[in-house]
C-alpha cells in the first residue's frame, strides 16, 4: 500500500497522517467519561498523538527504546501506541491483571525505559519491583487519582507530558515538522510492537511484530471483511492481547474505522448497548455467558414472555441461518422469522448492544455448536477464525455464507498453510512474527527449517478445504486400553451446560477418563433460589447434593453423546467431582485469557486426581489461594466424588442402550 | 362486518371510555397512597369540591351566600360577571393549593408518624368537612359545568361506522360519546405529564424519596411538609380534572363525591401504588362493566354495572391481592 | 528540543473535582464540633450519660463501643434525629440545642445508616442526586414546574453527582434500581447519597458490618479518600477494631452509655477500662 505521493504506507504513524488528512473529521475514538461519550476526530486524535509524541521525546524516549504500556482499554493508553511508533521506539503492551511478579518479568525482559500506566493500581505494582526493571527509568500515569502525593521526580501525569509536547510544539514550530519527516522517513523494518504471549506453558515470550508485516496483514483482512471508516468497534478486550491490538488498532489505523472505549470492565454490556458496533469480537466464553444470562432472564419472565422467546427460538433455529446465508426458505418461513425479528430477535439483539453488527468473530477456543448456530439464528453474522500472535492474529477466517460451527474456515489471503505428517498445522503469513525478543533458541524451535511457523495444534482440512483443529497437538492422550481421550472435546461438551463453567479432564495413561467441574455460580446460584436452596458461599453450593445431581444428570448426557461418536466413545467420563473453587488466574488456574492450564492443575490438585481414580467416595484436602491485592490464604474442603454411568460403545449405528 | 360484532366493538370503545373516567379518580388516590402511605377517602368529595369551585368561579358566584344572607339579611348570589374558562380553571387550582396548604399545616403536621389508620380517619374527618363546606360555600343546588368540552354523540364516528356494516343490515352506526374522547386525552396528557414529572425533575425525584423511605429522606434534608403539600396539590389538580370530566357528564351534585366508590375496585384491581395499575385497573373495570352488561346482564335482569365492579375485586383480592401492578408482597419467615 | 528534560517545566494537573459545598473558615485541626455533657434518656433507659468529645476538623474519628454503648444514639443526636435532655452541642462554633434532621443536612452533615436507608425503587443515580437537594438553591415548587434555571441547575448537579459515580466507580449500576444491588454496593451508593451533600462533616454508621473482607478493604479506601483527596471530616461507628486502627486519628470508647475512652488507636487500646469493657468484665 502507499498513499498518494507514491510512498509505501508501512507504518501505523504514516497512517495517523494520512487519516488525520482523509477523515479528518470522521470520529476516530469514543470514550465514557463521566457518564457522557466523548468524542475524538482523526485530526484531534494526531494533535493528541503529536503532543504526547513530542513530550516523550523530550523525557528521552528514542528510536528503539521498548516503552510498556500497561492498562485498560483508554483512548490515551491507544494514543501512547501510536506516539511511541512515531518516534521509531517499540511498544510494549503487558496484561493490565498482571501480577507484580509477571509484570517485573515482562519489563524486565524487554529492557523497557518508560512505562505509561492507567492508574495508582498499576504505578504502586511497578514502583514496587523497580529494583527488578533496572532499565526503567520514567513512568506516566493517565489517572491522578491517588497520585497527587507520591514523588513525581520520575513520575509524571499523562496530562503534563502532553502539555510539556504542546509548549515545545507551539515554541518552535519545526518541532512539529521533524517530528512528521521523522515518521515519513521510518520503513517497514522497525518493529512495529512487541506482543508477550500469555504463556500456557513457562515464562511469556516477547512476540516482535515488524511495522511493515502489521499493516500488511490488516490490510488484507480489512478488504476482506469491507470494513471501513463508517465502521465502530468497541475495544474491551484486554489491550495487551493480540486480539484486541489487531482488530481495534491495527485495523482500526488502516480502515480509518472507529474506536470505542469503554467506561470501565464492569460497563461493557451497556456501552455495548449503547455504541452497537458493526464488528465485533469476542471469545466462545462471552457468547456463552450472553446465552446464559438470557437463558436466565427467560427463565424468570412471565409465562407469555417465555412461551414468545421459545417458539421463535425454534422459529430462529429452524430458518435463520438459512435466512442469514441466503439460502431459499419457504414463504411461511420467511413470515414467522419476519414476526419473530419483530417480537424477539430485535428486541434482544439491541438490548445485547449486537442490532449495528455486520461482522462478529470468535476464536480462541471451540465453539459449542448449539451455542453458535443461536446467535447466527438470530441474524448476527458471526464467524470463525483461527489465529496466533505469532501471526498477528488470522491464520485461517471463514467467509461469509461459508460458515460452519466446527472448522475455522480457510486460510486468509496471503496465508499459506500445511499440515505436517504428525498432523501440526504450520503456517506462513504476511504479519508473521520477526522473532522472541532475546530469545533466539526458542525462536528457532518454534520455526521448521524452512520458515513455517509451527502452531502446536492437531488438525486437518476438510472436504471443504477448511481447516478443523481437533485439540492441542500435544494434549491428545490414550486411555491404557489404547482408547482415545480428547480432553478439550470432552470438555466443550460439558461446558454446553449453562450449569457448567469450566472442566478439566484427565485420561492419559489412565485406566479411564474423569472429570474436574467448576459450577457456574450466576446459573447454578440463580436455580438454587428458585428452588429454595441456601448457600453461603461458591463452597458451600458446589458441594451441596442437589448439586451433584444435576452436574451427574449433566455428565450423563454428555456420556451419551460422546458414546455416539465411535472415535469418543471410549473417552466417556466414569467419575468426577465439582471443585471447591473456582479456577482463577490469580491461582495461576488459568491463563490471563481465561484458559485452563492443564498440567499446573494436575498439580496442584493431584490429591483429588488420585481420589478420582482410587476408588474413595471424598476427599480432604486445602488449596492455597491468592486474593486480588496478592495476599495469601487457604481453603479447606472435602470434596465428594460421584461415578456417572457409562454407556455402551455403539456397534456402527445401532441403538444406543444405558448399561448402568 | 355483522352488526352483532359492530356492536361488540362499539360495547369495548364506550367499556374503554368509561374506564378513562374510573381510572382519573382512582389516580388521585395512588399518588397520595404512593408518596404518604394514607388511603384518602377525601378524594371523591375533593373532586366535588373542585367542580363546585370551578362553576363558581366561572358563574361569578358569591361564596358563603346563604351564610352571608342569614346573617346580614342581604340577598347576595351573585356578582354579575363571568370568568372566562381558563381564568376559573386557574383560580380552581389556587384554591386547591390552598387548600393543601392549610390541610397540611393545621391537621397533617400534627400527625406525622402516626398510624396509617389514624390518617386515614383524618382524611374520613376531611371528607365530611369539605363536603359540608363545599354546600355552605357554593349552595347544594344541582350545577352544570360548562367549559366548552364537546359533547353529545360523534355524528361523523356514526357515519363512518355505518359504512363498515354488511350491506343490506340495518345498522345505524357506533355510538361515541365526545365528551368520552375528550376525557381519554385528558387522561393520556395527565399519565405522561405525571410520568414525566416524577422521572425528570427534581421534586419528582424527592417525592419517589419520600414514598421510598421518609427517615432516608429526612437524613438528605428532605423536608417532609413541603413534600406533602405538593403531593395534595397534584391530588388536588387530578381531583380537578375528574371533577371536570365527571361534573360534565353528570352535573355537579352530591352524587359526584360517590365516584370514589366507583375507584376502589380500579384499586384492588390495579395496585394502590402504580400508576399503570391505576390506568389498566379503570380500562378492565370499565370495558368488563359495559360487557357483562351486554351478554350477561340479561340473563339476570340487568343493573349489573352496580356490582360488577367489586365481584372482579373480590376474585382478584383472593388470587392477586398486591394488584397487577402493584409492589410484591413478600413475606418472609 | 535537545535541552534536558527538567520535571519541574511539568505543570501538575489541576483536581477537577472538590467537595467543598459547606466550606468553612475553620482551620484544618481545630474543633469542628463539640459535644459537652450530653445525656439522653427514652422514657426510664439512659442511652448517654453526660459524654463530652469533639470531632476535628479533618480527622477521622472513631467512635467504639460494645453492643448498645450508644454509639448510634450518639450519631442520631449529632444529625438531629434525637434531642439531648441535657448538654450542649457546638458546631462550627455555634452552640445548638434542638434542631432537626433536615437542618442539620442543610448545614452540612450527612450520614449513612447502620441498616442502609437507601431509596430501593429508584436507580443509583437517583439515589445519590437526592443527596444534593440541600444544595439546590431553587426551592421544590419550582423544580415541579420545570422551569428554565432549575433545569440548568439539576444538570450542574448530575455532573457532579457522575464525578462521584465515578469516586466510587460504580459507573456498571448508574441506572440500576439499588433494591436489586447486593450489599457491599448498596453501601457504596449510600456512602455516595452522603458525599453527593458535600458534606463539612459525615457521620458513617457501621459503613463496614456485614462486608467481606474485599469489600471492607474497598471500603477503607474510599473512607480514606474521601478524607484526604477532599478534606473531609468523618466521624465513624465501627466493630471491626483492625478497621478502626487502621483508618482513624482518634478513638472515642462509649460503654453503657459512658465515655470510657478517647484517644489516638494506640493510646485507646492501651487503656484498661477499655479492655475492660471488651473483655465484659461486670460494671458496679
Amino acid at each position: 500500500m502507499s498513499d498518494a505521493d507514491g510512498a509505501p504506507l508501512d507504518t501505523f504513524p504514516k497512517y495517523l497522517l494520512l487519516n488525520a488528512k482523509r477523515f479528518a473529521g470522521r470520529p476516530a475514538m469514543r470514550h465514557k467519561d463521566f457518564g457522557i461519550w466523548q468524542t475524538w476526530t482523526w485530526r484531534r486524535q494526531l494533535e493528541e498523538v503529536r503532543a504526547f509524541s513530542v513530550g516523550l521525546k523530550a523525557l528521552g524516549v528514542e528510536q528503539g527504546n521498548r516503552v510498556a504500556i500497561i492498562g485498560a482499554n483508554r483512548p490515551r493508553l491507544y494514543w501512547a501506541f501510536a506516539a511511541i511508533q512515531a518516534l521509531r521506539a517499540i511498544p510494549v503492551p503487558v496484561y493490565a491483571d498482571a501480577v507484580g511478579e509477571e509484570l517485573a518479568y515482562v519489563l524486565d525482559n524487554a529492557g523497557v525505559s518508560v512505562a505509561v500506566v492507567q492508574d495508582q493500581e498499576q504505578v504502586d505494582k511497578v514502583l514496587s519491583f523497580a529494583e527488578r526493571i533496572p532499565s526503567l527509568e520514567q513512568v506516566i500515569y493517565d489517572e491522578p487519582r491517588g497520585l497527587r502525593d507520591y514523588d513525581h521526580t520520575k513520575l509524571h501525569a499523562f496530562e503534563s507530558i502532553q502539555e510539556h509536547g504542546r509548549s515545545l510544539l507551539a515554541s518552535d514550530p519545526s518541532i512539529g515538522s521533524l517530528w512528521e519527516k521523522n515518521i515519513q522517513e521510518a520503513d517497514g523494518d522497525d518493529v512495529s510492537v512487541m506482543l508477550y504471549t500469555s504463556g500456557t506453558t513457562g515464562q511469556s515470550k516477547g512476540v516482535m511484530i515488524k511495522a511493515s508485516a502489521a499493516v500488511n496483514a490488516a490490510a488484507d483482512t480489512v478488504k476482506f471483511d469491507g470494513l471501513n471508516e463508517y465502521d465502530e468497534v468497541l475495544a474491551y478486550l484486554p489491550l495487551a492481547w493480540v486480539g484486541d491490538h489487531y482488530l481495534n488498532y491495527a485495523q482500526g489505523y488502516v480502515a480509518g474505522f472507529c474506536m470505542s472505549c469503554p467506561e470501565g470492565p464492569e460497563t461493557v454490556s451497556h456501552d455495548l448497548k449503547e455504541i452497537g458496533p458493526s464488528f465485533y469480537f469476542a471469545p466462545p466464553r462471552v457468547f456463552e455467558g450472553l446465552l446464559t444470562s438470557v437463558t436466565i432472564r427467560m427463565e424468570d419472565a412471565g409465562r407469555l414472555k417465555k412461551h414468545l422467546f421459545n417458539h421463535y427460538r425454534s422459529v430462529a433455529a429452524k430458518y435463520g441461518e438459512d435466512i442469514l446465508e441466503k439460502r431459499p426458505v419457504p414463504l411461511f418461513g420467511r413470515i414467522a422469522y419476519w414476526l419473530g425479528d419483530l417480537l424477539v430477535y430485535g428486541p434482544l439483539k439491541n438490548s445485547l448492544g449486537f442490532s449495528k453488527i455486520r461482522t462478529a468473530y470468535t476464536a480462541g477456543e471451540a465453539i459449542g455448536p448449539d451455542l453458535f448456530s443461536f446467535f447466527r439464528s438470530l441474524g448476527i453474522n458471526l464467524k470463525q477464525l483461527y489465529g496466533q500472535t505469532e501471526a498477528f492474529l488470522y491464520v485461517t477466517a471463514q467467509k461469509d455464507s461459508e460458515v460452519r460451527a466446527d472448522t475455522v474456515g480457510p486460510a486468509t489471503p496471503n496465508v499459506d498453510i500445511r499440515i505436517s505428517e504428525d498432523g501440526e498445522v504450520q503456517f506462513k503469513s504476511p504479519g508473521m512474527f520477526a522473532g522472541y525478543y532475546k530469545q533466539e533458541q526458542k525462536t528457532a524451535e518454534t520455526l521448521t527449517e524452512d520458515g513455517y511457523v509451527k502452531t502446536g495444534d492437531a488438525g486437518f482440512f476438510d472436504k471443504d478445504g477448511q481447516l478443523k483443529i481437533i485439540d492441542r497437538a500435544k494434549d491428545v492422550g490414550k486411555l491404557k486400553s489404547g482408547a482415545l481421550v480428547a480432553p478439550k472435546y470432552i470438555e466443550n461438551t460439558l461446558k454446553f451446560f449453562p450449569n457448567i463453567k469450566e472442566a478439566v479432564t484427565f485420561g492419559d495413561g489412565r485406566e479411564f477418563a474423569a472429570a474436574f467441574i467448576n459450577i457456574d455460580l450466576q446459573a447454578v446460584g440463580n436455580w438454587a433460589e428458585r428452588n429454595n436452596i441456601a448457600y453461603a458461599s461458591y463452597q458451600e453450593l458446589a458441594g451441596h447434593p442437589q448439586v451433584y445431581e444435576m452436574i451427574a444428570d449433566h455428565v450423563d448426557e454428555t456420556n451419551k453423546k460422546l458414546a455416539s461418536e465411535q472415535m469418543m466413545a471410549g473417552g466417556q467420563i466414569k467419575r468426577f467431582l465439582v471443585l471447591h473453587k473456582e479456577l482463577d488466574a490469580d491461582d495461576g488456574e488459568l491463563t490471563r485469557t481465561q484458559k485452563v492450564r492443564r498440567g499446573f492443575i494436575g498439580d496442584r490438585y493431584g490429591e483429588l486426581i488420585e481420589a478420582l481414580y482410587d476408588g474413595s467416595q471424598e476427599k480432604y484436602v486445602e488449596t492455597e489461594v491468592t486474593f486480588e491485592d496478592g495476599r495469601k490464604g487457604s481453603i479447606k474442603a472435602t470434596v465428594k466424588i460421584a461415578d456417572a454411568g457409562f454407556y455402551s460403545v455403539p456397534e456402527a449405528s445401532t441403538a444406543k442402550e444405558a448399561a448402568e | 362486518m355483522s352488526p352483532a360484532f359492530l356492536n361488540f366493538i362499539e360495547t369495548i370503545l364506550n367499556g374503554l371510555m368509561a374506564g378513562v373516567m374510573y381510572s382519573l379518580v382512582a389516580l388521585g388516590f395512588v399518588l397520595i397512597f404512593k408518596a404518604s402511605g394514607i388511603f384518602n377517602f377525601a378524594q371523591g368529595v375533593m373532586a366535588l369540591f373542585a367542580a363546585l369551585t370551578l362553576v363558581g368561579l366561572q358563574t361569578g358566584q358569591v361564596p358563603f351566600a346563604h351564610l352571608i344572607n342569614a346573617i346580614f339579611g342581604t340577598d347576595v348570589h351573585h356578582f354579575g360577571w363571568e370568568l372566562p374558562a381558563i381564568l376559573a380553571v386557574l383560580g380552581t387550582l389556587a384554591v386547591m393549593v390552598a387548600f393543601a396548604y392549610l390541610f397540611e399545616a393545621i391537621v397533617l403536621k400534627h400527625l406525622v408518624n402516626q398510624e396509617p389508620i389514624i390518617l386515614f380517619m383524618a382524611t374520613i374527618g376531611l371528607a365530611y368537612f369539605l363536603e359540608g363546606f363545599g354546600d355552605l360555600m357554593w349552595g347544594s343546588d344541582i350545577k352544570a359545568i360548562n367549559i366548552g368540552i364537546p359533547s353529545g354523540g360523534s355524528f361523523w364516528w356514526e357515519d363512518v361506522t355505518r359504512e363498515w356494516a354488511t350491506e343490506g343490515s340495518d345498522y345505524f352506526g357506533m355510538y361515541v360519546d365526545k365528551l368520552d374522547v375528550v376525557a381519554a386525552i385528558v387522561a393520556i396528557i395527565l399519565v405522561v405529564a405525571l410520568t414525566l414529572f416524577s422521572q425528570f425533575t427534581a421534586t419528582g425525584r424527592a417525592l419517589r424519596a419520600v414514598a421510598d423511605d421518609h427517615q432516608a429522606a429526612l437524613s438528605v434534608g428532605i423536608s417532609l411538609r413541603s413534600i406533602w403539600v405538593i403531593v395534595w396539590s397534584i391530588a388536588g389538580f387530578v381531583a380537578l380534572v375528574a371533577g371536570i370530566m365527571w361534573g360534565a357528564k353528570s352535573g355537579v351534585q352530591f352524587s359526584l363525591s360517590l365516584i370514589a366508590l366507583k375507584a376502589l375496585p380500579v384499586l384492588i384491581l390495579g395496585g394502590f401504588t402504580s400508576i399503570p395499575g391505576a390506568i389498566v385497573g379503570g380500562l378492565i373495570i370499565g370495558v368488563g362493566e359495559k360487557l357483562a352488561e351486554l351478554y350477561v346482564g340479561p340473563l339476570v335482569g340487568g343493573a349489573l354495572e352496580n356490582w360488577f365492579a367489586y365481584v372482579v375485586a373480590l376474585v382478584f383480592l383472593l388470587f392477586r391481592p398486591q394488584g397487577l401492578f402493584g409492589e410484591k408482597i413478600i413475606e418472609r419467615v | 528540543m535537545n535541552a534536558p528534560f527538567d520535571p519541574k517545566l511539568l505543570t501538575e494537573p489541576t483536581p477537577e473535582f472538590t467537595l467543598s459545598a459547606h466550606q468553612d473558615d475553620i482551620p484544618s485541626g481545630e474543633v469542628l464540633l463539640n459535644v459537652e455533657h450530653v445525656s439522653l434518656s427514652f422514657g426510664g433507659v439512659k442511652a448517654i450519660q453526660d459524654v463530652s468529645f469533639d470531632i476535628r476538623k479533618g480527622e477521622v474519628r472513631a467512635i467504639i463501643g460494645p453492643n448498645g454503648a450508644g454509639k448510634t444514639s450518639m450519631l442520631n443526636v449529632i444529625n438531629g434525629f434525637y434531642h439531648p435532655q441535657e448538654g450542649t452541642i457546638t458546631y462550627r462554633g455555634e452552640p445548638r440545642k434542638a434542631m432537626r434532621s433536615t437542618a442539620a443536612a442543610r448545614q452540612g452533615i450527612s450520614r449513612t445508616f447502620q441498616n442502609i436507608a437507601l431509596f430501593n425503587g429508584m436507580s443509583t443515580l437517583d439515589n445519590i442526586m437526592t443527596g444534593r437537594i440541600t444544595l439546590q438553591t431553587k426551592n421544590l415548587f419550582w423544580q415541579a414546574l420545570w422551569h428554565g434555571p432549575a433545569v440548568k441547575e439539576d444538570i450542574e448537579h448530575r455532573r457532579a453527582v457522575e464525578h462521584i459515580i465515578d469516586f466510587l466507580e460504580i459507573q456498571h449500576i448508574r441506572k440500576t434500581p439499588v433494591g436489586r444491588l447486593p450489599y457491599g454496593l448498596q453501601k457504596r451508593v449510600e456512602l455516595g447519597r452522603a458525599l453527593a451533600a458535600e458534606p463539612a462533616l459525615l457521620l458513617l454508621d457501621e459503613p463496614m458490618a456485614g462486608m467481606n473482607l474485599e469489600e471492607k478493604e474497598d471500603m477503607s479506601r474510599f473512607i480514606l479518600d474521601v478524607n484526604s483527596q477532599f478534606g473531609t471530616t468523618i466521624a465513624l461507628i465501627e466493630h471491626d477494631m483492625g478497621v478502626v486502627m487502621d483508618i482513624s486519628d482518634r478513638v472515642v470508647v462509649l460503654d453503657y452509655g459512658r465515655k470510657i475512652g478517647d484517644g489516638t488507636p494506640d493510646e485507646v487500646s492501651k487503656n484498661q477500662d477499655v479492655i475492660d469493657a471488651y473483655l465484659g468484665v461486670p460494671h458496679d
